[in-house]
């Protein structure tokens, strides 16, 4: 006996609502789950990429450290240097006024320099062409000035001359040059 | 009024409220933590890569420098590296002076990264020139050299008898360099 006079639908348990509950729920979820997964990446890169700066800050500071301490020691080279070539340049130049103080009517046979001594051996016509020629402009540089003469045998004189500067003084002369 | 709401839309109420309570807390217990996390890491990263540049622009800068003293001083830098031999020293020098002898060199200071040898030295030079011009050429030799006192000059006939004393200054790395060389 037929009670109705439509069809009985077929009913099926994923209806139209549940259908869009699920694609609603599931969209939201597939969104959750790719922006958490994106963080973690991301994390796990930085922490990577921290590392990695780490190392590179590393390498680039003991890089630093080497090339400043080399910079040190090749000014301190140079500045060594230069104090030495500066020291040969004013011997040069002390040598070269010793000898051109020496008059043409003395001859020297022996100078002897010394840190803060010149010991000169040497012949002279007189005790006066000695003392007025070469000792008087000796003892404008040498606070100390001793001589000895003994003959040569031809008329001449030979001599000895020590001189000496005192460090003190000229340390205290300096100071006042400079204050000047 | 009896509002008639089937069991099917009850237990579809009920699912959607668990997923909505789940993406809730998901969101608030797991999601924003990590988005906070996210954010000081990628700051951190960002002070750090900004810590990098700055340090790589000085060690750029320092090389720079670095490379323009090497060029600058090259010949102070070699001369202090150059280990010091005699024979090159009396072949270099040999036109100041008519004859020359060098005694063996000795350490008498080793500080500061410099190895200092003092080498005695006698000559016969023609003239005071002679002597003038070897201090000149001195400061142009391979090495670093100071002359020093005590200075003898001593007539010999037409020649004077010259004896002085040198110190020779190398970077302390040389030393044992110097000492094979000298055996």
């Amino acid at each position: 006996m037929i009670y109705s006079y439509i069809r009985p639908r077929k009913k099926s348990a994923v209806t139209p609502e549940v259908k869009l509950l699920f694609t609603f729920f599931g969209i939201t979820l597939l969104m959750l789950f790719i922006t958490y997964a994106f963080l973690l990446y991301k994390d796990y890169n930085f922490v990577n990429d921290l590392n990695l700066i780490a190392q590179k800050n590393a390498v680039v500071n003991q890089n630093l450290s080497e090339m400043k301490s080399q910079i040190e020691f090749i000014e301190k080279e140079n500045v060594l240097a230069q104090k030495i070539q500066t020291k040969n340049s004013v011997l040069k130049d002390s040598i070269t006024n010793l000898f051109d103080l020496v008059p043409q009517s003395i001859t020297l046979s022996q100078a002897q320099l010394q840190q803060n001594a010149l010991i000169l051996h040497g012949l002279t016509p007189n005790k006066d062409v000695y003392s007025f020629m070469l000792q008087a402009p000796l003892r404008s540089i040498f606070h100390k000035t001793y001589s000895s003469f003994y003959p040569a045998g031809d008329g001449w004189l030979r001599f000895v001359s020590t001189n000496y500067t005192d460090e003190e003084a000229t340390i205290k002369e300096e100071v006042i040059e400079n204050e000047n | 009024m009896k509002i008639n709401i089937s069991r099917q839309y009850i237990y579809l109420m009920g699912v959607s409220i668990l997923l909505f309570v789940f993406v809730l807390l998901f969101s608030f217990l797991v999601l924003i933590p990590e988005g906070k996390e996210y954010r000081e890491n990628r700051g951190e990263l960002k002070l750090k890569s900004n810590d990098l540049r700055k340090y790589q622009n000085l060690s750029d800068e320092t090389e720079a420098k670095l490379k323009e003293l090497q060029k600058k001083h090259r010949h102070v830098i070699v001369a202090f590296d150059t280990q010091f031999t005699p024979s090159r020293f009396k072949e270099q020098h040999k036109n100041n002076f008519s004859s020359l002898d060098i005694s063996k060199a000795e350490i008498i200071e080793d500080t500061e990264g410099f190895v200092t040898y003092e080498v005695n030295t006698t000559s016969k030079i023609s003239s005071p020139k002679s002597f003038y011009d070897f201090l000149d050429a001195i400061n142009k030799s391979d090495w670093i050299i100071g002359v020093n006192f005590p200075i003898d000059f001593k007539r010999d006939g037409e020649l004077i008898n010259s004896s002085f004393t040198m110190k020779v200054y190398c970077n302390a790395k040389d030393k044992n360099a110097t000492k094979k060389e000298e055996k």
